[in-house]
């Protein structure tokens, strides 16, 4: 960017630009550790914590009450969490804020890689897209369909995606790329 | 020219911090049973098992609403049903939550058939508010509720020490005399 390049950081910026780098992505292993054991990441668990309860009986539309016998091995014994509507809307502005920042720093750092500028706005959109999807997914899943889960898993897939490109190419840039002097 | 980038870079990561640093946030949940899990702890008697579903009508939601100041606006409210082998009712369970500034509050809640409880298991809290809860629940706290109706739930809260654990006393109990009234209303009445 306006022929700025990472490689041509002092010592200190380029250690500060590593550390956020390798901050952000303890941060995104713990939060994909935290999202696995207490939703599940794959589709069907998103939808089990999201996807409002279907009846477990015949209870129809207008009907007032419905009772069956059950084993209770139908009773579910994961220890999940319910997202209801309340948690939903914390945990969006919460995590809106904080991804988008994220992506924001990322793309920060990455304005100044030697990438072409086609690449640079496809790779450092995927945060954006990712965050905005992986949210947006878990509305859609409460409110649309249930089917829509599969958002929330490529959200994240996606952020997690651009994060990996965006740390490789601008670490690369850092600390192996070679300056030519025109 | 590389000292402006770094000072570019260098100022939007701490103002980053700071404002990530400054804005509140949930703290994870921490799940204390799964609903099998409650289930069997309060079904103890139980042998056989049902499930019930009921849509309180709207002169029930109003019934709900007067005793109890809460709006019961879900689609359906599901309840576990235990008999014995004979079909005689043991008691049915219901789960119900509250959300706090804290995170969310969930209780399972067993009502017998006249009304009362017979007994009630928080099942999930969040971090920060096990802090408080888990005083109350090993001091014995919901047993205070058992044999108590809908009515008089809201009572036990009383007697707590320290302002946090009060606080999530009255938030089990609400959650009790609820479930409780939810059975009342829409169940043991039909």
């Amino acid at each position: 960017m306006r022929g700025m390049r990472l490689s041509q950081l002092p010592p200190s910026g380029k250690v500060f630009c590593t550390l956020f780098l390798a901050g952000i992505g303890c941060g995104a292993l713990a939060a994909f550790t935290q999202a696995a054991t207490a939703v599940g990441v794959s589709p069907a668990a998103v939808r089990d914590s999201l996807a409002p309860e279907a009846p477990m009986t015949d209870l129809h539309h207008g009907q007032m009450s419905a009772e069956k016998e059950i084993d209770l091995s139908q009773i579910s014994e994961t220890a999940k969490v319910f997202i209801r509507t309340p948690l939903l809307i914390q945990t969006s502005h919460t995590h809106l804020f904080g991804q988008t920042l994220i992506a924001g720093l990322l793309a920060l750092i990455f304005l100044f890689s030697s990438v072409g500028e086609r690449s640079k706005c496809v790779i450092g959109a995927l945060p954006f897209a990712g965050t905005l999807i992986d949210i947006g997914g878990m509305w859609a899943t409460r409110f649309v369909s249930p089917s829509l889960s599969v958002l929330v898993t490529a959200g994240g897939t996606l952020f997690a995606l651009g994060y990996v490109a965006i740390a490789v190419l601008s670490i690369y840039d850092l600390w192996f790329r070679k300056e030519h002097l025109v | 020219m590389s000292k402006r980038i770094a000072i570019i870079l260098g100022s939007a990561i701490l103002s980053a911090l700071f404002s990530v640093s400054a804005r509140a946030h949930i703290t994870p949940p921490v799940v204390l049973a799964s609903d099998r899990e409650a289930v069997v702890r309060l079904l103890p008697a139980a042998t056989r098992y049902f499930v019930r579903e009921v849509r309180p009508s709207p002169a029930e939601q109003d019934a709900i609403r007067q005793r109890t100041g809460w709006n019961p606006d879900e689609d359906f409210y599901r309840f576990y049903v235990g008999r014995t082998a004979e079909g005689a009712p043991v008691a049915a369970i219901v789960f119900l939550s509250e959300f706090t500034l804290h995170g969310p509050v969930r209780v399972a809640v067993a009502v017998g058939p006249d009304g009362k409880v017979t007994g009630a298991s928080v099942v999930e809290v969040t971090e920060e508010s096990y802090t408080w809860v888990k005083p109350l629940l090993d001091g014995g706290f919901l047993q205070r509720f058992a044999g108590h109706d809908a009515r008089d739930a809201l009572a036990q809260a009383e007697n707590v020490g320290g302002s946090m654990p009060r606080f999530y006393a009255g938030v089990i109990a609400r959650l009790i005399a609820r479930a409780a009234t939810l059975y009342e209303v829409t169940t043991r009445s039909n």
